[in-house]
């Protein structure tokens, strides 16, 4: 049976971890992978804390 | 967690930030000018242009470029030359002497070679009368405050307590947040409890950047105590061989020219960009130590050193990298974010940016921190006033 203590963690930090890994993701793949779409994946993914925060203070800002 | 867990780990947040904050914040706002360095320096390059030649043009025997720098400067020493694998040119460094440059390396100054026509392209001023450039500026602000090897390790204290700090904001992070969901900033309430939620966002969302570049920093600061380790051990056991022989003098040495031919023959599929000659305290005092990089993003951060021995021109072999020399090399790119073009660049300064707005809101949260209590603790932090029982008490 879960808990409710992990119910809470899982549900805290669903998106941060979600979030993480696709941040570690872009901050290998640019390494280790050849340009091209690798550096693409990178930008996309290490941007993504940037939208978070300008979504979350986007609707902050509305209320 | 329990209650005296959580006030454990805030103790452990507010000191590991409240020490290193305003040294973080030195490294943040240098290091967005140096993200950009190859940039400013290319905007701020007024080096005469190369001749254009066909792009097949041979290079320049480095043997020629080695005579025309000893004819310019009779009586000095070659420190190393620096063989660009990005732009058509040779740097040469010279020294008045090896005792001169093995105690202080700013003594030692350079000409700029075509490395097709081996002719003189520029020279550094004189040593010493070299004057700070900006960059030059952020660069000291940003590795060692200007106090060099003691700098150095002070900074990689104060990165580490920076990594201490993000692992405890992460432990923090779930009891502060079980009432709240993902991305809630309360800008209705009350200032503090706007830039508390932002502070958390900001932070939890840049948590793998910052941790990853956190954790580079502290190994980059490391490395010259990493280099030390390495000559005192395997360089040293590699070089029992010649104990006690007399280093190679400038009359006795092989052609250079034959060295780096021979060193690029033993590493296929490798680039050799740069040569030490024989004395420096950066090589040994009996071979030409050549530098040999990878050709792929990754292993074109990762260096192989090939020693020749510097009479004979004899091959000696390649030196194997211990791991936490490997381990440095890796560090490199990751924290200066310099391996995935001008877009990856613009991403790490904006992640910098927001990296000074967690540390600048958390100065902010721990200023403020009486002003919001006891009296107006219950206006807005009634939300953290279970999870946070240090909170009033700071």
């Amino acid at each position: 049976m879960i808990s409710t203590a992990t119910l809470t963690a899982g549900r805290v930090w669903r998106w941060p971890a979600l979030i993480a890994v696709l941040t570690s993701f872009g901050l290998l793949s640019a390494l280790l992978g050849e340009g091209g779409i690798w550096w693409a994946l990178s930008w996309v993914t290490l941007a993504l804390p940037l939208a978070v925060i300008l979504a979350c203070a986007a609707r902050a800002r509305r209320g | 967690m329990t209650r005296l867990s959580v006030h454990r780990w805030r103790w452990v947040h507010k000191w590991s930030s409240v020490v290193c904050t305003a040294f973080l914040l030195v490294i943040c706002l240098t290091g967005l000018p140096l993200v950009f360095h190859e940039e400013i320096d290319h905007w701020l390059d007024d080096d005469p242009p190369y001749a254009v030649l066909p792009a097949a043009t041979p290079a320049a025997s480095l043997d020629r470029i080695a005579q025309s720098s000893r004819q310019l400067y009779p009586g000095q020493v070659i420190v190393s030359m620096f063989t660009d694998d990005d732009e058509p040119q040779v740097i040469v460094t010279l020294a008045t002497s090896w005792a001169d440059y093995n105690a202080d390396p700013r003594t030692g100054h350079w000409i700029k070679f075509d490395a097709r026509t081996a002719e003189v392209l520029e020279q550094s001023k004189p040593a010493g009368e070299d004057s700070q450039t900006f960059m030059g500026v952020m660069i000291r602000l940003h590795m060692d405050l200007f106090a060099g090897l003691p700098g150095q390790l002070f900074m990689a204290a104060m990165a580490l307590l920076f990594v201490i700090a993000i692992i405890s904001g992460v432990v923090l992070y779930a009891p502060f947040m079980r009432k709240l969901d993902f991305g809630t900033v309360r800008a209705d309430r009350s200032p503090r409890l706007k830039w508390l939620d932002l502070h958390n966002l900001l932070g939890v969302v840049t948590l793998a950047w910052a941790l990853v570049v956190g954790a580079t920093g502290v190994i980059n600061e490391l490395s010259t105590p990493l280099f030390a380790l390495w000559q005192r051990t395997d360089v040293k056991v590699m070089l029992d061989r010649w104990q006690g022989a007399p280093i190679a003098s400038p009359a006795e040495l092989s052609s250079v020219q034959a060295a780096l031919e021979t060193a690029r023959a033993a590493t296929p599929g490798m680039t050799v960009i740069s040569v030490v000659y024989p004395g420096s305290a950066f090589g040994t005092s009996y071979h030409y130590l050549f530098w040999a990089k990878g050709q792929t993003p990754l292993t074109s951060r990762l260096f192989s050193p090939v020693l020749v021995d510097a009479r004979s021109g004899a091959l000696v072999g390649a030196v194997a990298m211990p791991w936490y020399l490997r381990a440095l090399e890796i560090s490199r790119p990751l924290h200066f974010g310099d391996y995935g073009g001008l877009p990856l660049k613009i991403i790490w300064a904006l992640l910098d940016l927001v990296t000074i707005v967690v540390l600048g809101s958390g100065l902010y949260l721990w200023l403020g921190r009486r002003a919001s209590s006891p009296a107006t603790a219950g206006q807005g932090d009634t939300v953290l006033a279970p999870a946070h029982p240090g909170e009033a008490a700071e």
